[in-house]
């Protein structure tokens, strides 16, 4: 009985740690205080109408949202481009992506699928809670409430769907909807995004095979040369392909190793527009850079795929380059190309290399 | 691949092993000197360059560092085409991740790269009180395999450097010419079957 080890709480640090204002641990040598920083009294007016806006079109716990979007639909657009008020972001999330509908139609489910029913992923999930979010206030706490969470709405997905089953990068998606809304809750969002309640179905990305991974970096180095030709080159010669560094664009949306402030923004975009906007987003990033990477060789040239400058990460520069990049019917003809040759494609993969 | 300049090189390596083995965290403690606690997954594969000096040349390594889950598998061979070097890492407290490493093994061997460097990096060498793998085993199998193997710990920073060394050492380009070949036996996969030999 002695030999039994007591599981070692680890004790939190006395002294309050620096958080920003999303609660990530603030790093010393992070310097995005100007942008998630204190603000001015216009700005709060602003956001003080912003938010009235909001809670018009969304209405008493979204009664009024299906109404405004079927009646506004561009004006709806409009403001989500803008970004959605953060105290509104969890629900009008809900709202946007028809999470709300199947937590509405699937009372209790969620309860079954954590409490009762084994998943044979639990272990992998495990494996991966505490290097989700490591350095977010709600999640590096061992065994506490984040964690909790995270494990339950990732255990409860690879219940309801043992083909996708868990994959890492899920953890990334979950602990980012965990921040804006309840376990449940966040369960239904990421059902509603991978078996496409409004959109289509995102679950090829984490199926055996990573299907819909491959198709998306298909597109992507067809889209960057068509839109970027000369950047496109230097790619080519330097024998750089999208996934060297795209590939966790897709995979998670964005909300692996990117500023917060940046993520929510996308999403926001993204529950409503779909997939085209992660698209758009890396096209933008690689517009705002291609100065500096057409004239970088291929070891600093990854290197700067995977560390974009803070001000090319700015969400109030970055999402208007991505509204005024057009994509959709590129998309359309590269994801028809990409049917027609993946067979050929698929072989080409697992061929041996030279 | 390697490929050689004046008296330095750059070589492709790629991490492979199974998911927590601490792929990452031998790279953040080769390239930075740092060890975190909860290092955040890999998600896709993450790049990192580091130069060593050896043998009046120097190495500079290309370092993928890949996704550990089965289900990435699919996007593998995009980082150990054409590699130089691989480092194949498994946790000693985890027997798991032993038997997966050895299947990264049987993939890296037929896939045909002959001149590739592989070493078996037993991970977590400090938690000596847990451990699931003898390291007797690990060695006779990394024999058997041509694979040179040492026992790591990117926490403790035990013998990782020292890993990153030893291949570069070992990279074909590097090899002095007239090297005599009692050496041979741990750096080159002579024992394959699969290839019909023609070294020694």
């Amino acid at each position: 009985m002695e030999k039994k080890r007591v599981d070692e709480h680890e004790v939190e640090p006395a002294a309050p740690v620096r958080v920003d204002r999303f609660g990530f641990v603030k790093q010393e040598q992070n310097s995005t205080e100007g942008l998630t920083g204190s603000r001015s009294a216009s700005e709060y007016e602003r956001e003080e109408r912003r938010i009235r806006k909001w809670r018009k079109m969304i209405g008493v716990g979204g009664s009024d949202w299906k109404h405004y979007v079927r009646r506004k639909p561009h004006v709806v657009k409009r403001r989500i481009r803008k970004g959605i008020p953060d105290c509104l972001r969890g629900l009008a999330w809900q709202l946007i992506s028809g999470s709300r509908d199947l937590l509405l139609m699937n009372p209790g489910v969620y309860e079954q699928l954590v409490i009762y029913e084994t998943s044979a992923s639990e272990l992998d999930i495990i494996r991966d809670i505490s290097r989700t979010f490591p350095s977010h206030v709600f999640f590096r706490q061992r065994h506490g409430p984040g964690q909790r969470s995270l494990y339950n709405v990732l255990k409860a997905y690879s219940v309801y769907d043992r083909d996708v089953g868990y994959v890492q990068g899920m953890g990334f998606i979950a602990g980012l909807l965990l921040l804006y809304m309840s376990e449940e809750d966040a369960f239904w969002l990421l059902v509603a995004l991978l078996k496409g309640a409004v959109h289509a179905p995102m679950e090829g990305l984490y199926l055996a095979g990573l299907p819909l991974v491959q198709q998306y970096l298909f597109q992507f180095d067809h889209l960057g040369k068509e839109h970027l030709p000369k950047l496109g080159g230097h790619f080519a010669q330097e024998m750089i392909n999208p996934s060297m560094y795209a590939s966790q664009w897709f995979i998670t949306v964005f909300s692996y190793s990117f500023p917060f402030h940046l993520a929510i923004r996308v999403w926001d975009v993204f529950l409503y527009e779909g997939v085209r906007i992660v698209f758009k987003i890396g096209l933008a990033l690689l517009k705002y850079c291609h100065d500096d990477l057409v004239k970088l060789p291929f070891e600093k040239l990854v290197y700067a795929l995977r560390n974009f400058p803070e001000d090319a990460l700015n969400p109030d520069v970055l999402l208007p380059l991505a509204y005024s990049t057009k994509v959709s019917r590129s998309l359309e003809a590269l994801k028809r190309e990409y049917e027609k040759h993946n067979g050929k494609q698929a072989k080409a993969h697992v061929k041996p290399g030279q | 691949m390697a490929s050689s300049g004046n008296k330095s090189i750059n070589a492709k390596l790629v991490l492979l092993g199974d998911v927590g083995a601490g792929k990452s965290s031998l790279v953040l403690r080769f390239v930075k000197g740092q060890f975190i606690e909860f290092q955040e997954s890999t998600i896709g594969a993450a790049f990192f360059s580091q130069t060593v000096a050896v043998n009046d040349a120097t190495v500079k390594f290309e370092i993928w560092d890949t996704a550990g889950q089965e289900r990435y598998h699919s996007l593998a061979p995009m980082y150990y085409r054409g590699a130089a070097a691989a480092i194949i890492v498994y946790d000693i407290t985890n027997p798991a991740s032993f038997e997966r490493a050895k299947k990264w093994v049987l993939e890296l061997q037929a896939q045909g790269n002959t001149n590739m460097v592989m070493a078996l990096a037993g991970n977590k060498a400090d938690l000596l009180d847990s451990r699931k793998v003898a390291a007797e085993e690990a060695q006779t199998y990394a024999q058997e395999n041509g694979l040179f193997f040492l026992e790591t710990s990117a926490k403790a920073a035990t013998n990782v450097n020292d890993i990153f060394y030893e291949i570069a050492k070992r990279l074909p380009r590097l090899q002095p010419a007239s090297n005599p070949s009692g050496m041979v036996l741990m750096d080159r996969p002579a024992d394959r079957v699969a290839n019909s030999s023609c070294c020694s």
